[in-house]
């Protein structure tokens, strides 16, 4: 199986390194079209360089997503609002 | 509206009462600013870095809001068209105070990956999962590496992976196409996992 996967990549029948990590973003989306899907799967799951790529990828945006803590001052809402009772004509 | 643990808005939260703002209401706005600050002020801050300065562009995002009003052509969501202005004006004052990113358009080519006929120039080596769990020092150094980022995209990289917003939102909100939008994304999240790969080759060489 892996034998004629290889042959078929070789011979521009089925996607390359290049073109399987082009897909990464879609297919994380789950966007890809299916049958890109499968060859992007048959890949992964045979190649020594693409699989270990896709994993950090996917591992790069999980740590992104734990996000920094950003703080919200306590008085923000008055703090802005104070701002715009001095600056904004409000109709009351 | 709720909040979850994270402190991301509930998808189903109310939209502001349009005419209200239209009319200069200024209860309308106190709602307004008591919906939208947390999350446009934790925005902000994210490009900025800086707590004092993310109020005043705040404070100047509501008051232009205020005054645009008219200009909202309802071709988008009214806190697409809000948080559109609060962007703006933070990155505009990142280039004023020249705190700006490190990186170029050039350097983040230079961290995408490298192939010959199709095939990796040089095979991925394995993530260490010891350095991997040590959450603060990788957190510490990603986010110094986010804001290294070129300033359009790190913008892309807080709206669509930490704020989550979708993709046709951040498009609306940088004045860019969703098409523009993916693949930055894209070429952001490979730059950083470069970065963070060397991280951990130098981490685990040092080690030894």
């Amino acid at each position: 199986m892996k034998a004629l996967i290889m042959a078929k990549t070789l011979l521009g029948m089925a996607p390359n390194c290049k073109k399987v990590t082009s897909f990464l973003a879609e297919y994380v989306e789950g966007t890809l079209p299916e049958k890109l899907r499968q060859q992007f799967d048959q890949h992964i799951g045979m190649c020594k360089c693409c699989g270990p790529y896709f994993e950090q990828y996917r591992a790069t945006i999980g740590m992104i997503k734990e996000g920094k803590e950003v703080a919200i001052p306590s008085e923000l809402v008055e703090h802005t609002m104070s701002f715009l009772r001095k600056n904004a004509d409000f109709k009351h | 509206m709720t909040e979850t643990a994270r402190g991301h808005i509930d998808k189903t939260s109310l939209e502001p009462d349009l005419e209200a703002l239209l009319a200069g209401d200024e209860k309308a706005f106190e709602l307004l600013v008591a919906q939208e600050s947390p999350r446009l002020f934790r925005i902000i801050h994210r490009i900025l870095g800086d707590e004092e300065e993310s109020k005043n562009i705040l404070q100047e995002t509501f008051l232009q809001a205020f005054q645009r009003m008219h200009t909202f052509r309802r071709e988008s969501k009214f806190t697409t068209w809000l948080y559109a202005i609060g962007i703006n004006l933070a990155r505009g004052s990142l280039r004023k105070s020249k705190r700006m990113t490190s990186l170029d358009d050039a350097d983040v080519e230079r961290l995408q990956p490298s192939f010959s006929k199709g095939m990796f120039v040089e095979s991925p080596q394995s993530w260490d999962p010891l350095k991997l769990a040590e959450r603060t020092d990788r957190h510490k150094f990603l986010h110094q590496a986010i804001d290294k980022l070129p300033e359009d995209y790190k913008a892309i990289v807080i709206l669509r992976d930490i704020e989550e917003h979708s993709t046709e939102e951040v498009a609306k909100m940088l004045n860019i196409t969703g098409g523009a939008v993916r693949v930055r994304l894209h070429r952001a999240r490979v730059a950083l996992r470069t970065m963070l790969n060397t991280h951990f080759q130098y981490q685990s060489q040092s080690s030894k």
